[in-house]
């Protein structure tokens, strides 16, 4: 060689400026896949189920020589283990099997929001899909989100009351939670789709959650929808400001690797507040010795390293590492620093937290203390959604609120403004507290109004003489030339909590009694 | 003139003995054909009440209800063609029986459900020792071509080397999964919840006499 040290310094700069692979590679020596079955289950599969198989064809999984039997193989131990063909597998492929290769991510996700997505609702479900409804919603409603505590029936078979079933905190066979299909589609696995924002609109569409209609009606959006080809979805590596600018999918901003900010399967793991809430709270992100993560209350003291917690499915857990709000906002706004300046973000940052504190403090704080009023003075059943009034206060927080909440963490202004807090607004003063106080009957003066008038957010409602045009009509100019006399005591509204019987009747309860 | 003269052994009473053999024999014949013909029946099987368990499940599956009409009867798929073999068949069949009349109550449906799968396990055994004979008195398997694009490619590609009971398990009675992967505990559980039993009754009713 004529430049023996050239070539040295050229390799080693080729290796510096060599991007740093963000998601994890997997480790996994090739000689562990790659199942001497899987050619036979191929002959019959491709003309059984010729759909799925010519996915998996195309697929990464073909390329690298990972076939069906390496990751539907089973022990016949296992639960859901069945005899096919001469070989044990299962039909499910849970997060703990992907992750005998993908060991990295399945660690991110377990203990995520995600993997305890049913875990966390449920103690809930039954009031609406057995009470409101019936049994075959959870089935073909929650669980197809939240996921399905999957059921192996005696014979083998999977229960169909719990299966088929890719929701996201899917309680697995074995004992895992979670379902990688629920984002990667089966069976392509393919990066590009799990990179787009369709990978989460099964879930994250409708009145709850509308984070697919916030996204697609943001800035964000529109530049995604215009600039696709830009997004370099297929790219090996998937950095922000480096292997895409266009616009940021939902992946960019809540799993997504940027700058240098590593990329996580923990969805959740960069979101400050629960926006999900009757009443938005900031969270520390505890994370336990056996890998399991807890989100705590941000307005107590952080717990500490060693301490012991229980956890949402009530065993216990070590804390290791807690993160508090501040940690997670920081890692979130380095995601937008790809982009953004420092002052954009965090101005932004303070928009958002504008409007979460303004739905907590003017409808959230005020609707659960007055709803807790009302069960604890047995003026409600504890039964939910036997009274109306169930009805409203759920749809004001879980729908109306949350749609809110959301269009101001994602820049939508719509669904910040008409399809949420105007919407909360409506509800809060046209039905919620009109319903609120036929149910209190006498006790309102003792329940509701020193609810409403501990806060200045309703004090307005005091001034019903401040005309405004927005519907058309205004007063018409006081005549100037002859002053009359002062009427002797113009009744005040005492205030706004407390109006008399007739003016309540006439103004608010009158709008709202639907 | 040749004179056939019979040999000097064969003396009237050999020759009666021989004419009443041969007609005993031949009545013999006619039984056993008839016998297992009879013992072949759905009737015959579902004289003992224990197998009118089997038959629910049958009587929902293809085997009993095709659009051609076509009906396979227990013995159809569970007695073997051929005088020989049928009656071989029924002999060690007479084993059910016996267990029938002094063995565990299989007129219970909680007992019988409990033994069903031992019951399926021998069954599948018996199909695939007779590489699933009686399966093609009726299906010639190159001449399968299903209904779906590819089922004849499959019966005639994929299929080699195999027999029929490999893959077409659980056709017809209740589905019971293959020993390989069977899990006694999972199944007495089914079994409890199907018959609203406290848990683990279903251990105790198996280790009863």
């Amino acid at each position: 060689m004529k430049y023996p040290i050239l070539f040295l310094v050229l390799v080693v700069a080729a290796l510096m400026t060599a991007t740093p692979a963000p998601a994890a590679k997997v480790t996994l020596d090739a000689s562990e896949w790659g199942h001497p079955e899987g050619d036979n289950c191929i002959s019959c599969h491709r003309k059984a189920s010729p759909g799925l198989t010519e996915q998996w064809r195309q697929s990464a999984h073909h390329a690298a020589g990972v076939n069906c039997m390496d990751c539907h193989q089973a022990d016949p131990a296992d639960v859901d283990a069945m005899t096919h063909e001469g070989q044990v597998i299962a039909t499910i492929v849970s997060p703990q099997d992907c992750g005998r290769c993908h060991q990295t991510e399945f660690e991110e996700q377990a203990g995520s929001v995600h993997a305890e997505a049913h875990v966390m609702i449920d103690a809930r479900v039954p009031a609406l899909a057995h009470q409101l409804t019936g049994a075959a919603m959870q089935a073909a409603g929650c669980d197809q989100c939240h996921g399905s505590r999957v059921k192996v029936r005696g014979d083998g078979t999977l229960d169909s009351a719990t299966w088929p079933n890719s929701g996201i905190g899917r309680i697995n066979p074995d004992g895992s939670k979670g379902s990688c299909s629920s984002c990667h589609g089966r069976h392509a696995f393919s990066r590009a789709q799990a990179r787009e924002p369709e990978a989460c609109v099964r879930c994250h569409s409708g009145p709850d959650s509308p984070d697919k209609e916030v996204f697609e009606a943001s800035k964000h959006g529109m530049l995604y929808k215009a600039q696709r080809a830009a997004m370099n979805l297929d790219a090996d590596t998937w950095v922000a400001g480096q292997d895409y600018t266009a616009a940021p999918t939902c992946v960019t901003c809540h799993m997504g690797a940027a700058g240098k900010i590593p990329a996580t399967h923990d969805v959740g793991l960069r979101n400050v507040w629960s926006l999900n809430t009757p009443v938005s709270m900031q969270q520390y992100l505890v994370v336990l010795e056996d890998g399991a993560k807890l989100e705590l209350p941000a307005d107590s003291k952080p717990p500490k390293r060693g301490t012991e917690l229980t956890k949402a499915d009530g065993t216990t857990g070590i804390v290791k590492v807690v993160a508090g709000p501040d940690r997670r906002r920081q890692i979130m706004s380095l995601v937008c620093l790809e982009c953004h300046s420092k002052t954009f973000t965090a101005s932004f940052m303070d928009q958002f937290d504008a409007v979460v504190e303004l739905y907590n403090g003017k409808f959230g704080e005020p609707a659960a203390a007055i709803m807790e009023a009302l069960y604890q003075h047995q003026l409600l059943t504890p039964l939910p959604f036997d009274e109306p009034l169930e009805f409203t206060y759920w749809e004001l927080w879980h729908d109306e609120g949350a749609r809110a909440r959301h269009g101001a963490a994602m820049a939508s202004p719509n669904h910040a403004w008409w399809e949420g807090m105007y919407l909360v607004g409506r509800n809060f003063y046209s039905r919620f507290l009109p319903q609120a106080r036929a149910v209190a009957g006498e006790a309102a003066g003792e329940l509701i109004d020193p609810v409403l008038e501990a806060s200045a957010h309703h004090q307005w409602l005091a001034q019903p003489e401040a005309a405004n045009p927005i519907l058309g009509w205004m007063p018409p100019p006081e005549p100037e030339l002859e002053p009359e006399p002062e009427p002797e005591s113009e009744p005040e509204a005492e205030s706004v909590a407390a109006p008399s019987d007739a003016e309540a009747d006439s103004r608010i309860e009158a709008g709202g009694d639907d | 003139m040749i004179k056939l003269r019979a040999p000097l052994f064969i003396t009237r009473h050999v020759l009666f003995a021989l004419v009443a053999g041969s007609v005993g024999g031949v009545v013999f014949m006619f039984f056993l054909l008839e016998f297992d013909h009879f013992t072949s029946s759905n009737e015959f099987c579902l004289s003992c009440h224990s197998m009118t368990y089997a038959d629910d499940f049958y009587r929902q599956s293809v085997h009993y209800n095709s659009p051609s009409g076509v009906r396979a009867s227990c013995g159809d798929c569970h007695v073997s063609e051929g005088i020989i073999m049928a009656t071989y068949d029924h002999a060690v069949g007479t084993k059910d029986l016996i267990k029938q009349l002094f063995g565990p109550d299989y007129d219970d449906p909680v007992v019988n459900a409990l033994h069903l799968p031992e019951a399926a396990f021998a069954a599948r055994d018996w199909f695939r020792t007779r590489d699933s004979a009686t399966c093609k008195r009726c299906h010639t398997q190159e001449a399968i071509l299903g209904t779906r694009a590819n089922t004849a490619a499959i019966h005639q590609e994929d299929a080699q080397g195999k027999t029929c009971i490999d893959c077409h398990v659980n056709l017809v009675h209740r589905p019971v999964p293959e020993r390989q992967t069977f899990k006694r505990e999972a199944w007495n559980q089914l079994v409890e919840e199907e018959f609203g039993l406290e848990p683990g009754r279903a251990a105790e009713i198996l280790a009863e006499p």
